[in-house]
């Protein structure tokens, strides 16, 4: 790894701040969540937790915008594969020590034979840029069509992952006129449900695996990045975490899913240790 | 259940007037249109053309629905069964559309997690699989070989499915392929799983394919061997137990996990080798019960195997090299290709061996060219299936050496390198 250079401090949660931080630009309407309003807080999350198949409920008071939805997602999935050990390190930080100008970085390798400092950097590079681009192709499909699920896949192949992280969005009313929750508060309700379930600690410590993001979307959303798995159907083996977010609000009737069907990332996000 | 056994009905088979002709859409890999909405595309596209003269593919179409979503339709394994290929007449089939998608991904390993290492004990394929695509077709044998097989595992799935109880008449899933290297049975078995997989997708929603390296089930310690076949099997047991699942388990070379008994009591051979033959067999007896497992195998010394084994294969089916005909087919498909990518140009018509009979083998200008391909396949004979897949390549590389040839030069070319191929196969065996 990069010495990092050491006038920069990181806080434990650097993710944490980053939220914090991007709260105040995100979307204009927003009604910022009292942080003391316990009401709809998931029931005794303790309870619903069960070693294998974890089962997060959160609630929240109001609705959310698809935005909103895609950030989940893709703060679900930075974290999973920093959780699972497929990160070094957080994303935010990864990419802040990684994304050097890569002018120097060429000079390096043409003199002399790789060090394991630079096979690192490299491999980290081709990670991120990776993680990047499903990243940004999931805000294309989110803008595309409603995503009323998520998989994120760990290991084995798409039909026998060996973990599995589902987030289910179908229970949230569709993005009506009125105004949506701020994004930031409800990552934080997010997050503080699955540290409550603590749904990571007591996995081992997994080898290298590959990661697969799937989600579901409208059959004529005109996806074309994401491949569409006609056939899929989600796995029943391996461990499983889901997390379930719904808005207190009628959610659409399970009859008006049956045109979405499963698009599949078509890259295999391989993370790397050091 | 009812539904499922209708469908596998249709699949088999039947001895009725009306025959059932397969048809194969390949779904493109980005179209998300309803199966339902392609099969009526397909059926109108069948209407218009009646009368079909054995396998045919379509690729270009006027539909735009079906340019858009369909890769290929084929009518596919007419010409397994019926000798004389007579016109058929659609109209009076029954046709069984098989739609299906391939999947990209490739192979994933199953690990057994030892204490301190990793043992990539298996590839698992998710089927229908792009790699596997167009392999049953390229494989060429005499006899009906590929009918009978996929017969077989037909009635042997149909006699599950209708419980038939298996005290009284007993019948498993294991299939034993033997025969000399290069003659295509590794590759066989996986392109039966393919086909399988697409003949029975409206029973099953995919099909798995587990190639297990039997050598890495064998522990470099002492009396564990016998527990990593079992944790094997366990991964298989997994799999199997999602019952929308068709498995396949393809142990490939199987002499060497079972070949060990006779030569155990010989005193040449450890004991831990003898629990590895226990242990698969006991396995493969805990697992054949399944209904949605077919246990596939291969072999080139049939004479090794564990006599236990050889007696569980319902199956066996002795793959030998290619007669002259298949020669001829494989032959000609390799040319086909070459002037599909325009490596021998100008393209030229070659007859297949049916029409040359048809003609009474009289030489003129049409036939010529494929008399003197008839000739090279005879002289080819006692070639494998890899080899002769290889010889189009070594004659361009031997004799050729030019970005473009015509087909006669080809051919001069090709008839010299098999000259050399058995030049070879004489100095090695003379060395021998």
């Amino acid at each position: 790894m990069a010495a990092p250079e050491p006038e920069v401090v990181f806080p434990a949660a650097v993710s944490d701040l980053e939220w914090y931080e991007e709260s105040e630009e995100t979307h204009a309407p927003q009604i910022e969540l009292l942080e003391t309003t316990s009401a709809q807080e998931p029931p005794n999350p303790s309870e619903s937790f069960c070693p294998r198949d974890c089962l997060v409920p959160v609630v929240f008071p109001g609705p959310v915008s698809q935005e909103g939805c895609c950030r989940f997602t893709c703060e679900l999935l930075k974290h999973v594969m920093y959780q699972r050990q497929q990160l070094p390190l957080p994303y935010e930080q990864l990419k802040h020590f990684y994304c050097k100008p890569p002018s120097q970085v060429e000079d390096l390798v043409k003199k002399k034979p790789w060090t394991t400092a630079e096979t690192n950097s490299r491999k980290c590079q081709q990670t991120l840029a990776e993680l990047e681009s499903v990243l940004s192709h999931l805000e294309g499909l989110f803008a595309r069509t409603l995503v009323p699920r998520v998989l994120i896949l760990l290991g084995g192949s798409v039909l026998n992952p060996k973990e599995f992280y589902e987030l289910d969005l179908s229970r949230l009313a569709p993005n009506s006129m009125d105004q949506s929750l701020s994004t930031a508060a409800c990552l934080r309700r997010i997050f503080r449900a699955i540290f409550m379930a603590d749904a990571f600690s007591e996995l081992q410590a997994p080898p290298l695996m590959g990661t697969i993001v799937m989600a579901q979307g409208h059959r004529d959303c005109g996806e074309d990045w994401f491949r569409p798995r006609l056939n899929y159907r989600v796995p029943i083996r391996g461990h499983k975490l889901t997390v379930t977010l719904s808005c207190g609000r009628p959610s659409i009737p399970v009859t008006a899913w049956e045109d979405y069907v499963w698009f599949q990332a078509p890259v295999t996000l391989k993370g790397f240790h050091e | 259940m009812d539904q499922a056994v209708g469908d596998l009905k249709q699949a088999l088979p039947c001895m009725a007037e009306t025959p059932t002709v397969h048809v194969e859409v390949h779904q493109r890999s980005g179209s998300t249109a309803k199966k339902e909405d392609i099969k009526l595309s397909v059926r109108k596209l069948l209407n218009r053309h009646n009368i079909v003269f054995g396998d045919y593919t379509w690729t270009e179409f006027d539909d735009p629905f079906l340019t858009r979503n369909v890769q290929s339709v084929s009518i596919v394994d007419t010409e397994l069964k019926i000798k004389d290929s007579q016109p058929i007449d659609l109209s009076v089939c029954d046709i069984a559309l098989h739609i299906f998608h391939l999947s990209e991904d490739g192979p994933t390993s199953e690990n057994l997690e030892e204490e301190t290492e990793n043992i990539i004990a298996a590839n698992h394929w998710v089927l229908p699989a792009a790699e596997f695509h167009g392999l049953w077709d390229s494989l060429v044998y005499d006899v009906e070989i590929k009918s009978h097989l996929l017969d077989y595992v037909m009635t042997a799935l149909l006699f599950s499915d209708k419980n038939v109880d298996s005290n009284l008449i007993t019948w498993n899933r294991v299939v034993l392929l033997h025969g000399p290297p290069g003659t295509g049975k590794t590759s066989l078995c996986r392109a039966l799983a393919q086909k399988l997989t697409i003949r029975l997708l409206s029973r099953y929603r995919y099909g798995q394919l587990i190639e297990i390296n039997s050598h890495s089930l064998f522990s470099k310690w002492f009396s564990e061997s016998g527990k990593l076949v079992t944790k094997m099997f366990q991964k298989i047991q997994d799999l199997i137990d999602d019952k929308d699942a068709l498995v396949f388990v393809l142990i490939d070379e199987v002499e060497s996990l079972t070949a060990a008994r006779n030569a155990c009591r010989a005193g040449t051979e450890p004991s831990d080798a003898i629990r590895v033959v226990n242990a698969v067999l006991t396995q493969i007896d805990q697992i054949k019960r399944h209904s949605n497992v077919v246990i596939l195998t291969t072999s080139n010394i049939t004479e090794r195997i564990d006599v236990a084994f050889v007696d569980r294969a319902d199956i066996r089916q002795y793959i030998g090299p290619p007669s002259a005909a298949a020669i001829f087919k494989i032959y000609l498909s390799c040319l086909e290709e070459l002037m599909k990518c325009q490596i021998i140009y100008p393209r030229q018509q070659l007859l297949t061996l049916r029409e040359l009979e048809m003609i009474g083998f009289i030489e003129n200008n049409v036939s010529k060219l494929s008399l003197l391909l008839s000739e090279i396949s005879r002289k080819s004979e006692g070639l494998s299936g890899r080899i002769l897949r290889k010889l189009p390549f070594l004659a361009h590389a031997l004799y050729i050496q030019a970005p473009t040839v015509t087909i006669e030069g080809f051919l001069q070319a090709l008839s010299l390198a098999v000259d050399k191929q058995f030049e070879e196969r004489k100095k090695l065996s003379s060395c021998v």
